[in-house]
């Protein structure tokens, strides 16, 4: 479904050919400087490479509505962005800068409960811990059901029993729900027990 | 009514005094700004009795060119000063202010000068100096409108990173900024409207009235200044930035930043 060839970023990152399959889920590993942040980015088309293609269903990302293809490939970045309000408060911000219209309660707690982020949605988010905050985030992410998510780190404010039914959860339900997920992480026993495919970036020497 | 006294060089020195008050001040509570206060002290001296002069030799031949160089030279200071204070806005946006001011304000002035008094626009008497209030402020307001909008989107930048990569269109992310600083540059306006006649008698107001005019007609010019004020502060900030925050952004959609 994605592919890049020949990618060139800034001539700090070369990447190799990378095929990303459609319905599966794919780990990204590498070490830090990489180029794994960098990457979801391609794929996002929120910037562009230097030399090379990121294609998409075959076609250049950039030949699409950028704002719509993000919409359709949703990336939860590492920085989480929650004001200091309600959980209820943050989704309605967020749907509000898509310009959708509020999400019921039901729908809210349901995503909530998949990202094992079951708080009260009165909950300030001010007073939740980072791990607590990354996955309501997650949460509102998921909650636009896009056709792929991309996460960065997930799992780095975790524990390892939370990390691990984070992740059961979320795979679970992309693979009910043909979402393509694709993660990083630096975990490689993470990603190995809950890939279905598996990309190491090389580190440029 | 009697005209206004003309102040002799001795009683107009003693003026000064007041400045070794500031000077003391300023030492004893270690302001490390002496050299700033002499400079601007002395540049002030210099550029009025510069203008006082020009403008006294203008009022005498006046000409319409002597006009259209005057108002070319506030706009071009105005520009200058602007920019000065937000080097670090982009090329293309820097033109968005420059072209935004320039229009804004030659607007509300003709409006002014042709509409509201209905004098001839090069009448030297009546552009130069309302040219100058009208220009000053919208340049005021500009710079402290942009400087604001870019400030809160260099601290907001991985905020704006994160909403990018949800997919929310570049234009939904800025305009709440853009709206916010408007706000931002609009209030001293606003305010000092409020206190008006009460806490302060405007400039202008004063000078008509020192040099002999009736206050009610002193107000009436005050009072169709301020809304002139208002409008050009308005209209000069909202142009640079609704037409400003669009080169953030390129056609991909991938921020500037």
């Amino acid at each position: 479904m994605f592919q890049l060839s020949n990618v060139n970023f800034k001539n700090i990152i070369k990447y190799p050919e990378i095929n990303i399959s459609e319905h599966k889920v794919t780990f990204i590993c590498g070490k830090s400087g990489s180029g794994k942040s960098t990457l979801l980015k391609l794929l996002n088309a929120s910037i562009s490479p230097d030399e090379g293609e990121v294609l998409y269903h075959s076609i250049p990302v950039t030949d699409y509505d950028t704002v719509l293809l993000r919409r359709e490939v949703i990336l939860a970045s590492q920085s989480v962005y929650l004001s200091d309000q309600s959980i209820r408060d943050n989704f309605m911000e967020y749907y509000s800068y898509r310009g959708l219209p509020a999400p019921d309660d039901t729908i809210i707690c349901k995503f909530l409960d998949l990202c094992i982020a079951n708080f009260p949605l009165t909950a300030n988010c001010h007073e939740l811990s980072g791990g607590e905050r990354q996955r309501v985030f997650l949460a509102i992410c998921l909650s636009f059901l896009p056709k792929v998510l991309m996460l960065d780190e997930p799992t780095s404010a975790l524990d390892e029993i939370t990390a691990n039914s984070l992740l059961k959860s979320l795979t679970d339900y992309c693979h009910k729900e043909h979402i393509t997920l694709i993660a990083i992480t630096h975990d490689l026993s993470l990603a190995k027990k809950y890939a279905d495919e598996l990309i190491l970036l090389p580190t440029e020497a | 009514m009697n005209g206004i006294i003309v102040l002799n060089l001795w009683q107009f020195g003693a003026v000064y005094l007041l400045l070794l008050i500031v000077l003391g001040i300023m030492k004893k509570c270690h302001i490390d700004q002496t050299k700033l206060l002499m400079i601007a002290s002395l540049r002030m001296t210099l550029q009025l009795v510069l203008a006082g002069l020009i403008l006294t030799y203008i009022f005498k031949n006046p000409h319409p060119i002597f006009v259209i160089l005057y108002l070319t030279s506030m706009m071009g200071m105005a520009i200058h000063t602007v920019l000065s204070r937000n080097k670090g806005i982009n090329k293309r946006f820097k033109v968005i202010v420059s072209t935004s001011l320039v229009l804004t304000g030659l607007t509300i002035i003709l409006f002014f000068i042709l509409g509201v008094v209905g004098v001839s626009f090069f009448n030297p008497q009546y552009t130069i100096p309302i040219s100058g209030m009208i220009v000053g402020n919208a340049m005021t307001g500009v710079s402290l409108g942009v400087k604001t909008f870019h400030e809160t989107i260099q601290s907001q930048k991985s905020k704006i990173d994160t909403l990018i990569n949800i997919g929310a269109s570049p234009k939904n992310i800025l305009i709440p900024y853009v709206n916010k600083s408007l706000e931002t540059a609009l209030l001293p306006t606003l305010n000092s409207m409020l206190g008006m006649g009460i806490i302060s008698l405007p400039g202008m107001m004063t000078g008509q009235i020192l040099s002999g005019t009736l206050p009610t007609t002193a107000i009436l010019y005050q009072i169709a200044i301020m809304i002139a004020i208002t409008a050009v502060t308005c209209l000069a900030v909202f142009c640079s930035l609704y037409f400003g925050y669009r080169t953030l952004y390129n056609s991909k959609n991938q921020m500037l930043l």
